[in-house]
């Protein structure tokens, strides 16, 4: 297993990049679930609402681990993509009709209409970027930003230290091995052609 | 520096009668000083050879048991937590494509037994097994496999399509009778590397195809590894609760396979847990269940995806 501090290490990066970013909003209650439908491939404007699952998604979740949010994949890129927003502002229990759907790469999770007392807000998100599919659903969910807690703002700032001594120490590395390159190939370059001589002399 | 100080301190002596006045030459700089002036000290160590002697190289250190690292400033994570972060990184990923595994790290001897094992999960985590068994063509064994659940039984047709590269099934059970016939087929080479071939060390030639069979479905089987234990535990959906009493069975079918190692006198001790999953990262349990944050709970924890 690799060692306990390499693992914390990147571990904590991770961890960071989960709780802070674009996306790490809490969602108002009436938001009962969230739907993301695309094409595997980005051509003609998948391209937005796959970097939003990638990247804003998980922050979402990781901030309302109770909302579903089922992505839908298909191969069709001809089909739009679609964020549809399901909200209950009756203040009732968030209850769903018949057997909640899971995300699927095949198409398969379609959206499903909204149940007795949900109203749904759809966004065609084709062609957009994922910055700005994000300030549309925090506009349309109006969803609170979280903020860094000081000692957070402190482990941010030490990574970002970690990172340019780490840049400064890469060049120091990479000099000292291209160094070392250049005489083994000095050596093997006189090598050869001492042998060279040698042959010629006999 | 300390011969340079006797040379001074030797020039005192010979100015003592002379002059009480210290020499100038501290001002000087140590490496400007003419070699003359600092003579050489020799020791009765060096005196025979002349340049270093050679050591007789060490032999290199060999370790008979795996590393295991100093754990007091790991931060670990209670099974909730690391769920929900874990929930968090699968988000949109189809729950057959991901699950939660464990690895389970020992404090152990590089050579030695190993830990290995089948075990049931109180809630099985793969669904998916698909036995072939190996036994006379039509036969009533065959009749017997196939009602089991076998999805493939015979002898020729199953080594023909095993040569062809075609595996309907990814267990495979051999019957007694045929045991002669798996021998002279030839199809170890095939077999072997997918850790297919039947053996009876390992139950999977057999007489009783009910009992076998019955062990093979709903089990899952474990092996330690570089002294790491490695399984899945989970799929996507699962609650905590389910993860947790998958992992409490896992644990406790491992201790005892243990107790029974270190009975016959050899180290084989638990070091660390951590739960992962297919696509996120590891987190080290601290064996807690609860979520440690406020206003999460474990029933947040349990909706769908």
């Amino acid at each position: 297993m690799v060692g306990v501090l390499r693992r914390m290490h990147a571990l904590r990066e991770k961890i960071l990049w989960i709780r802070h970013g674009p996306g790490a909003a809490v969602l108002p209650p009436n938001v009962t679930r969230i739907h993301l439908e695309f094409a595997k491939r980005i051509n003609g404007g998948h391209m937005g609402p796959r970097k939003f699952w990638q990247e804003n998604l998980p922050r979402l979740k990781f901030w309302n681990p109770q909302v579903p949010m089922i992505v839908n994949r298909c191969d069709d890129t001809e089909r739009p993509a679609t964020l549809t927003l399901y909200f209950r502002d009756d203040g009732a229990p968030a209850k769903i009709e018949g057997t909640q759907l899971s995300s699927a790469a095949d198409g398969t999770s379609t959206a499903p209409a909204p149940s007795q007392g949900e109203r749904t807000v759809v966004l065609d998100i084709k062609g957009l970027h994922s910055e700005k599919i994000l300030e549309e659903f925090m506009a349309k969910t109006s969803a609170t930003n979280v903020q860094l807690t000081p000692q957070e703002e402190m482990e941010l700032r030490e990574l970002e230290d970690l990172r340019k001594r780490g840049e400064i120490d890469r060049k120091v590395t990479k000099k000292m091995i291209d160094e070392k390159k250049r005489e083994k190939a000095r050596l093997a370059l006189a090598m050869s052609e001492a042998a060279a001589n040698k042959a010629s002399a006999l | 520096m300390a011969s340079t100080n006797q040379c001074v301190a030797s020039m005192a002596r010979l100015n003592l009668s002379y002059s009480t006045r210290r020499p100038a030459i501290s001002t000087i700089p140590n490496f400007l000083l003419p070699s003359v002036a600092t003579p050489q000290i020799r020791h009765a160590s060096g005196s025979g050879g002349g340049g270093m002697r050679k050591r007789p190289e060490k032999p290199k250190k060999q370790y008979k048991l795996f590393r295991s690292y100093d754990q007091s400033e790991q931060q670990k994570f209670s099974l909730c937590d690391a769920m929900r972060y874990l929930r968090a990184f699968e988000v949109g990923k189809p729950p057959s494509g991901a699950k939660y595994e464990v690895h389970v790290k020992l404090r152990t001897e590089k050579a030695g037994p190993v830990v290995r094992n089948r075990i049931r999960f109180p809630y099985p985590v793969s669904s998916d097994t698909r036995i072939a068994v190996i036994c006379p063509e039509d036969s009533p064994v065959a009749a017997e496999a196939l009602q089991l659940g076998a999805v493939v039984a015979g002898q020729e047709s199953l080594f023909e399509s095993i040569k062809n590269g075609h595996f309907a099934f990814n267990k495979l059970i051999c019957h007694t009778e045929s045991e002669d016939a798996l021998k002279k087929a030839n199809v170890g080479k095939l077999l072997g590397p997918k850790g297919l071939m039947p053996n009876k060390r390992h139950g999977t030639i057999t007489s009783d195809l009910k009992k076998t069979i019955n062990d093979m479905v709903g089990t899952d089987e474990y092996r330690e590894r570089n002294g790491v234990v490695q399984l899945a535990i989970g799929q996507l959906g699962f609650t905590p609760q389910m993860v947790a009493d998958n992992l409490k069975v896992v644990m406790e079918r491992m201790k005892k396979d243990m107790d029974a190692i270190v009975d016959n006198g050899h180290t084989k001790h638990l070091d660390e847990v951590v739960l992962s999953s297919t696509h996120g990262p590891s987190f080290s349990l601290n064996g807690k269940f609860n979520p440690t944050e406020d206003n999460v709970t474990v029933e947040q924890l349990q909706s769908t995806m």
